[in-house]
Parts: C-alpha cells; structure tokens; sequence
C-alpha cells in the first residue's frame, strides 16, 4: 500500500526543507521516495495548504513510575475535574496534572507526539516504570535511569574506584533497569538529605562519603561519554528552586569542563536575588552561557499558570517546597539506598510575583538561547505545568502580540522586572520543527524518528494553518504513526502501542561479583531480581524492544 | 505473560505476603507441593506444603470443561448491570485484564484488603506522609519504633531481614540499632529484643501515639496513663527519637483495627515533627494477598486507588464502593470473586451466590452453590507473575515453580473478555 500525502507545505529541518510544498510517500510504515509515477499510489490525501512535520518527541516527561502513581492516588480532585467520558478514547481514565496511563498516551497523540521518555526512572523502581509505560499507548516510549544518589556508587567513588569500574556500574545499571540514558538529581543531595543535610552546593561535601556534587557530575558525564551513548548525562542540578541558583548552574556548565551534558527543566535553575523581593531572572547569563557552550544542551522545565502536582526525585528541594503545597499535602520518600521522591500538588497564580517572573524566565531563556538545536520545548510535565500546555507554549514562542498581552495579566511587579516585553523574537515553524522534532531526535539517538526523509519511520503530523497556533498544534487534521492514520481532527481513531527504546551497552562482569556481595549484604532484594527481563518488555507482544547501538570509545 | 519453569537451583519469591521475600530454597514433592528448605516463615511453609487445586470448573454445581465455564461466566457478566469484582486477590496482569473485564461490563473494583487500602489511600490524598523502605530501614534507621506488630502472626521475617543486621550507612561511624515497641506485647519472633518498651493497650494505639507526640513536642498532658502507657515509657522513646540520626516508625494498617486511621495519622505527625530537626519515615506494612499490585496497578490504569465503578465515566467511591456496603445494600446484581493465593478464601456471607462468578481454589460447600467455579492457579507458584512489595517501591518478578496446568487469573478473564 503506498500512500501519497499531496501537496502539503512539509517542515522537516532533519533534511534541511524549510516550508517547501512537496508530497510525501508512506509505505510499510516507512517513508519512501517518490514513485516514477505518482499514480502508483493507491491513496491520495490532498494536503494543499496544511503544514506537514515529523512526529513530535517529548525527552523529558513525569508519565511512569513510583512517584508519577503516587501523585496519581494523591489526586482525586484532579481527575474528577478531567474524567474521560465513554466514547471520547479506546478506553476510560482521567486527570489533568496526573492522567492515567493511557489518557496520557491519547492526549499525547492528539497533539501529533509519537514518543516520550520519563526522565526520572529508579533502577530499584525499573519494573514498575516498565510497566506503567507499557500501559500508555499510542506513542515510543523510554526512561532515564538515576544514578547518583545510590550509596553504591557514592561508596565506591569515596573509595576512590577508578573510571573503568564507574563506567562498568553505569552500563550494568542501564542494563538492568532497561534505561535509555542517565540522569542525576540534585547529585549527591538525596543521598544528604538522608544524613539530615538540608542543603548541597556543588563543592559541598556529602557528611558520609565526603563526596562532592561536582565529582559525582564529573564521574557520570564521563562514564556516559565514554559509553558512547547518544544523550549525554540528563542533569537536574544542585538548588533547584533556590534564589541565586543561576550562580550554581553556571559553575555546574563551567565545572562539566567540556564534557558534553543536558541540562533539564533550566528554568527552575536560572533565578538571581536582585530586588525588592531577592528573586529575580538569570536568564540572560544562563543564556550567554548556554550559547558560548556547544557541548550543553537543555529543557526549560516552562510554568503555566493553574493547579498541578510537582512530582521529583529530589527530596530534599520537595521537602523545602511543601511548605507551599497548595493544597496542604505531600508525600516524601526515601527508596531503597538508590533515590527518593516528593509529590507536592502547586497551583501557580499569575498575580504571585515568583510564579509570575518563573513564567517570564522560562519563556526569556527559549528567546535567547540562538542555537534551537540545543533547547527543547518541555514543561517538566508535570511540574510547571501539564503537557497538554504545549500548544499554548508555542503560541507564546511564535507570537510577540500574544506574549506582550499576557505579560501584562501578570503581577506588575514581576512584568517589570522582566526583559520579556523588550525579546521581539517569535518562533518560525522550522524552528518548532527542530526542537520538537528533529533537535530531541538526534538528542536521544533515535534512528528514523524526527525526520521527513526516505527511509524514516511514518510519522507524520499535518496541521491546518491556523494563525492562532495554540488552535493550530491542539488539533492536527491527521497523525500518522508507523504509517497508520491514529488520529484524525483531534481525536484516536485506531489505538497502537510503541516500543520502547534501550541501550545496552558492554561491560566487564567482574563488576556483578561487587554489586552481588553488596546486594547480599545490605539490599533486600536480590540482585537478579532487580534486573527487568527484555522478555518482561516485549510481553508476549504486547511491547517491543528496541536496543540502539553505542558507540564505545576505549 | 508466559515465561518457562524456573530452574530449581535458583531461589523463589514467595507471593504470600507483601515482603515478597525472595530468597527461598524450594524442594517438590510427588504431589508438587513443596517444602521451603531455606528462608521462610510459618506462613511461607504452610502455603507451599499446599498441592495445587485439583479441582474441575463447575456451573450450577456441575462440572464443567473449561471453555464452557468461561462461556457461562461471560453469559452472567454480560446480563449484569451492576456486578462487582470483589476479592481481586492476583497478580499485576491479573488487575490488568480484571480492569479491561469490568470497562467492558460496567464492573466496580474492591480488594479483599480494600478498607485498609482505602485508608491508607485516603491518609495520602488528605495530608500525605513521609515513608521509607525495607533497605532503607535495615541500612539507615538507628531507631526503629514499631507499633504494635505481632511479627509471630504476620511479617514473620521483617525483624530478621531489616531490623537484625547493624545499619551501615551512617555518618558518624556504625551504630547498633535501637529497636523500640510499642503496644500491648513485644514480640519480634526472633533472637531481637526491643530495647525500649512502651506497654499499653492496642485498643487505644492512637491515643498512645498522640501523647508520644505531645510529649515530643513538650507538651503537658493531662492523663497520667495515656492508653495505659505510662508517661516515663513515652519520655524515655520521645528523648530516644530527638536523639537519633534516622528514626523509622513500622506499622502494619490492617492489625491496627477501627483505629487504624487515627494512628496512623499520629504516626504522620510524629514524623513530621523529627523531621523538622532531624530525620525519620515511616513504613506501612500491608498489602498482602496481592493488595499492592491490585492499588497501584489500578491507580496507573483509571487514576483510582480501587473503589472504582466503570460507566459512561469513572466513578470513585472509597466508602460506598466498599465490598460488604455493597453487598448489604443489595446494590450489585452480580459478583466475580478473585482469590488466587489458594486460601480457600470464601465470598463474603452476603454475596449472591447464584450470581456469583469465583475465580480460585475450591471450598466445596461454597462452590457448588455458585453460578461459575472457575480454579485458578496461584502467581508465582503455578505461572509466572508480577507483584508490588509493601512500600510500593520494588516490584518482583516470580518465576513459575511448577507446572500445574492451572490457568492465571489474566489468562480466564481475557478469555471471557472475548466471549462478551
């Protein structure tokens, strides 16, 4: 069956098309060169006027895991304002901040996405993840796996193991928990927090290891690096939240000493104290740096203004922010000598001079970082806000009209204290196209994802040119995933379930012999059972694997 | 999903409480029962000594082929308007296809566990709470206060896995761990002895966490004998707890009774208050009989910690939706009853016996008078199973043990997914 999408003005920046009219061929789910004859095709779809890109791909999203279905069981009051209704998806479910499974996968599919990485996965909590992510259907799926926080890897850095032996211990760890990447939260600080230290700067010494932030950063970067994987160490950094964490965050850039690195939800970290109010916006320096930087990349982690629920590893910046939970609950948790957690439900308001400036911040740092490449479109879903907000971000980005008006429903103070009204720059649908698209594609590594060109995987969203671009990136007219037509004008018409993408890079096994006598000597499972099965994915087909190669260096 | 017989060299996972302990050393017997020659309990090794259920399905009594039952199931589920699954005793997958079943039948949710999980649900969604884990308690926590837990009659293994070994972790050099008790009578099962003993009535658990609180804070308090507690037992534990590096409170909801949720929202409160100077968490132990597995795998599926109804939307009723509340109210029409630990667990006394679907181990007298008998194998036991360890954290895979021929709970109810 060959499909021809007709005449539609294709932004595909992975080939370097920026809004040419052209037609594009599907074939076995793949995308194919044009036929000798366009009458070969057994289906046309006219697509005169609409704009055609790639599926999206969001590289950091709270969907599967201990954290995001403790949040779920917290929120009872956030579903029951967001029900499905029979007849609306495949299946019933609800929420707004903390969807179920697969209402997170529908909703994610009718904005044109076609995968999604939870950034935040514990090796102690794999299966689970494994399982939660295997529940959300219509798009690919991966997870990032935490390290350094784990007291094994602290130990063995306090006894000064060499980097073969810490390169092992990460690819061991991605291994058994079917990882795609690496990420380090508040490097260090969970593990403190443990030890009743309340705060840890990037030269602070953790109170049992005497093991620094900046060695744990160090160490992983390295060891991710010398892996070869695709995406560098995924850094949530020191302070999260902290006024004058822009200082942080740049001594974390400098301190990487050009090893390559991302660095998420930056706008959390980007806050100066100046002012009245000793808060105020680092973006400009954090931007400065990010631009003179071509080994970081980053996510902005954008707050919107409404109810949500802050899900995060880091227990010890959630443990200062439920003093703002709103409303007035949290759970915090120390896990299993790896990690922990806190899920504080926020409602940022508009007229609050911090959350207002947090909504400038993230927005100042998507208009002056240059390189489109490098920053992705995220909302730390759900911690600035839900997913579902994309459409309404982008608007924001290719929209100075629409920006400036809203800047002026904020608190005033906050208004002027923001260069916001002065950025004239707006977003072209090429550079949506990159960093929806094409920028998190390459990020992760993912063959034949974010790109129009033959031989990629048919994914393939077309929207109707609508001014108002919020209205335009809601709705898609079509979604093609793998070649199959999955929504149609918004909403799922045939229900699909991805893959979901793993590394699984070599080491030595001499390394199992040491995480063995550990696992016996202080673990309260065993070892092996740690270890998700690639049959456990697959599931009697009911998932799939797919493992991309790494590019080890010696 | 299927995965082959487990080599009987390698250690099993033991599926009959939520500690999910997973360093058993089986040995089968002729009738393929087994006998737990390493690391067990009292409850492991009475369960496993069980061959597997050698009984045919049954419909109205008769026996039955297999597929005929599942016909006649499907037949009952599909006439029924307002039917209940109840006891939801399985396995991940088994929630999984039980969710699907009821979204195609307009079913309700409970587990056989479900007032304490809805309790302890209801203590999350209206203050949250601070917890810990099984590695956490056995590597960090100096102190371990446990609250009126007879280790002899549930959690047998607890002491020895995570109160035995000395903590390792710690910054100011290992420390032995001080183990305290609180309630009518300290009993740890093994060679452990609580150092510090608060002896008190455990009808009135929650008035004796309270007064701990109070006398942690430095509050005067008006009773001399708080739940029977005397107030220089309660200083002496508060003093230890300002006084430790990680203080570890462990409960167990379900033997905490009516009282269940004022205690352990005093034992919030007391972790909070450490935790404002130093650090502390607390963990539940519960879950068992699948309870887990059936909470979270449902929260993930429909948002909803269990009680949930499937109609035109989804309804959550953590009181109303409760298993004998319903069945006092006479407002089900039918009943499909899960139990696959083998337990021999009946429906409950109200249950509409000639509208009553049971997916399990067979009590004759029970069976026969029920519309559908359908025997099930037990997870981990009979196929290979996932489940979710008390603190929600660690889930365990569990290996086949024995090749019975029983079908899972996943594999019927898919099956009579199909024939609606």
């Amino acid at each position: 069956m060959l499909t021809r999408l007709k005449g539609g003005r294709i932004y595909d920046p992975a080939n370097g098309i920026d809004g040419e009219v052209r037609d594009l061929y599907l074939r076995s789910g793949r995308i194919v060169a044009a036929p000798a004859d366009p009458r070969e095709a057994n289906e046309v779809i006219d697509l005169s006027g609409r704009v055609v890109m790639a599926g999206a791909i969001d590289l950091h999203t709270h969907i599967g895991g201990g954290k995001v279905n403790i949040a779920r069981m917290m929120l009872p009051e956030d579903h029951l304002g967001d029900l499905v209704t029979s007849g609306t998806h495949p299946h019933l479910g609800c929420g707004h901040a903390a969807p179920s499974t697969r209402t997170a996968g529908y909703h994610y599919a009718e904005m044109g996405y076609v995968a999604c990485f939870e950034p935040a996965m514990l090796a102690a909590n794999a299966r689970q993840a494994h399982l939660e992510l295997a529940d959300t259907p219509m798009v690919d799926k991966g997870a990032y796996v935490l390290l350094g926080n784990d007291d094994f890897l602290l130990r063995a850095l306090a006894a000064g193991r060499d980097p073969q032996y810490l390169q092992d211990y990460v690819a061991w760890t991605l291994r058994a928990a079917q990882a795609l990447a690496i990420k380090v939260v508040n490097p260090g600080g969970i593990n403190a927090f443990k030890f009743n230290q309340r705060k840890l700067d990037l030269d602070e010494e953790n109170r049992a290891y005497g093991v620094t932030p900046r060695q744990i950063l160090l160490a992983l970067a390295s060891a991710v690096q010398g892996l070869g994987l695709a995406h560098p160490l995924h850094i949530h950094g020191c302070n999260l939240g902290v006024p004058g964490n822009l200082e942080t965050t740049l001594a974390t850039i400098r301190g990487l000493e050009g090893l390559r690195a991302h660095l998420t939800h930056v706008q959390f970290h980007s806050y100066g104290t100046e002012g009245d109010h000793k808060f105020s916006s680092g973006a400009a320096a954090i931007a400065e740096a990010i631009n003179a930087n071509p080994n970081i990349s980053l996510d902005v982690g954008q707050i919107m203004f409404g109810r949500t629920i802050t899900e995060s590893g880091d227990s010890m910046r959630q443990y200062a922010g439920s003093a703002y939970a709103d409303p007035k609950k949290w759970v915090g948790m120390d896990i299993e000598c790896d990690a922990g957690c806190g899920v504080v439900p926020f409602r940022y308001k508009n007229r609050n001079f911090v959350n207002a400036l947090q909504w400038a911040i993230g927005l100042e740092l998507f208009l002056l970082v240059d390189d489109p490449w490098r920053i992705f479109l995220t909302t730390d879903h759900p911690n600035g806000a839900p997913f579902t907000s994309y459409p309404h971000l982008i608007r924001l980005l290719m929209d100075r009209s629409f920006r400036r008006d809203m800047l002026t429903t904020l608190n005033p103070d906050a208004a002027a204290a923001s260069h916001l009204a002065a950025i004239d720059r707006e977003y072209s649908l090429y550079e949506i196209a990159i960093m929806t698209r094409a920028a998190p594609a390459r990020a992760l590594g993912l063959d034949g994802f974010g790109s129009l060109g033959p031989g990629a995987r048919a994914h393939v969203v077309v929207y109707r040119d609508h001014a108002d671009r919020e209205r335009m990136f809601a709705t898609p007219e079509y979604v093609f995933k793998d070649g199959q037509l999955i929504v149609r004008d918004g909403r799922v018409v045939a229900e699909v379930h991805g893959a979901t993408h793993v590394v699984h890079p070599d080491y030595d096994p001499a390394i199992e012999r040491d995480l063995g006598a550990y696992f016996e000597r202080h673990m309260t499972v065993r070892k092996d059972n740690l270890r998700v099965a690639d049959d456990e994915i697959r599931d009697d087909g009911r998932g799939a694997l797919v493992v991309h190669q790494t590019d080890a260096r010696a | 999903m299927s995965q082959g017989l487990t080599d009987n060299t390698a250690c099993a996972v033991c599926p009959y409480c939520a500690l999910l302990c997973d360093d058993l050393v089986l040995a089968q017997g002729s009738d393929q029962s087994f006998t737990v020659n390493g690391a067990g309990c009292r409850r492991a090794a009475a369960a496993f000594a069980r061959a597997p259920v050698a009984a045919e399905p049954l419909i109205d009594g008769k026996p039955a082929v297999l597929e005929a039952a599942i016909v006649a199931a499907a037949r009952l589920l599909k006439r029924a308007r307002r039917p209940l699954f109840g006891g939801l005793a399985t396995d991940i997958d088994g929630i999984r296809a039980s969710v699907d079943l009821a979204e195609r039948c307009g079913a309700t949710l409970d587990h056989l566990h479900g007032d304490t999980l809805a309790a302890t649900a209801r203590i999350q969604q209206t203050r949250g709470w601070f917890a810990t884990t099984l590695s956490e308690v056995r590597n960090r926590a100096d102190l371990v206060v446990v609250v009126d837990i007879d280790f002899a009659q549930h959690f047998e293994r607890f002491p020895q896995r995570c109160l035995g070994p000395r903590p390792a972790f710690d910054s100011g050099g290992v420390q032995p761990r001080h183990i305290a008790f609180v309630g009518a009578r300290a009993h740890l099962g093994t060679a452990l002895d609580a150092q510090t003993v608060v002896s008190c009535n455990s009808a009135r658990i929650a008035e004796v966490l309270r007064a701990l609180l109070a006398r942690l804070r430095g509050h005067p308090l008006a009773a001399r004998r708080p739940g029977g507690a005397t107030l220089a037992a309660l200083d002496q534990l508060a003093a230890q707890m300002r006084g430790a590096a990680y203080t570890a409170i462990v409960f167990a909801p379900g033997s905490l009774g009516p009282a269940c949720e004022p205690a352990i929202g005093a034992v919030c409160e007391l972790v909070d208050e450490l935790n404002r100077t130093t650090r502390a968490a607390l963990l539940a132990l519960g879950g068992d009989n699948g309870g887990q597995s059936a909470a979270s795998t449902c929260a993930w599926l429909t948002g909803f910690p269990l009680r949930v109804g499937f109609g035109a939307t989804l309804h959550y009723e953590p009181l109303a939706y409760a298993t004998d509340t319903l069945l006092d109210a006479e407002a089900i029409d039918a009943l499909l009853w899960i139990d696959a630990y083998g337990s021999h667990t009946a429906p409950p006394k109200r249950a509409p016996l000639a509208r009553t679907i049971v997916l399990g181990a067979a009590r004759p007298d029970i069976v026969k008078r029920c519309a559908v008998f359908i025997p099930v194998g037990t997870p981990g036991v009979d196929h290979f199973a996932r489940l979710i360890r008390t603190d929600s954290v660690v889930t365990l895979p569990l290996p086949q043990q024995r090749d019975s021929g029983l079908p899972s709970v996943a594999g019927v109810l898919t099956r009579i997914v199909e024939k609606l």
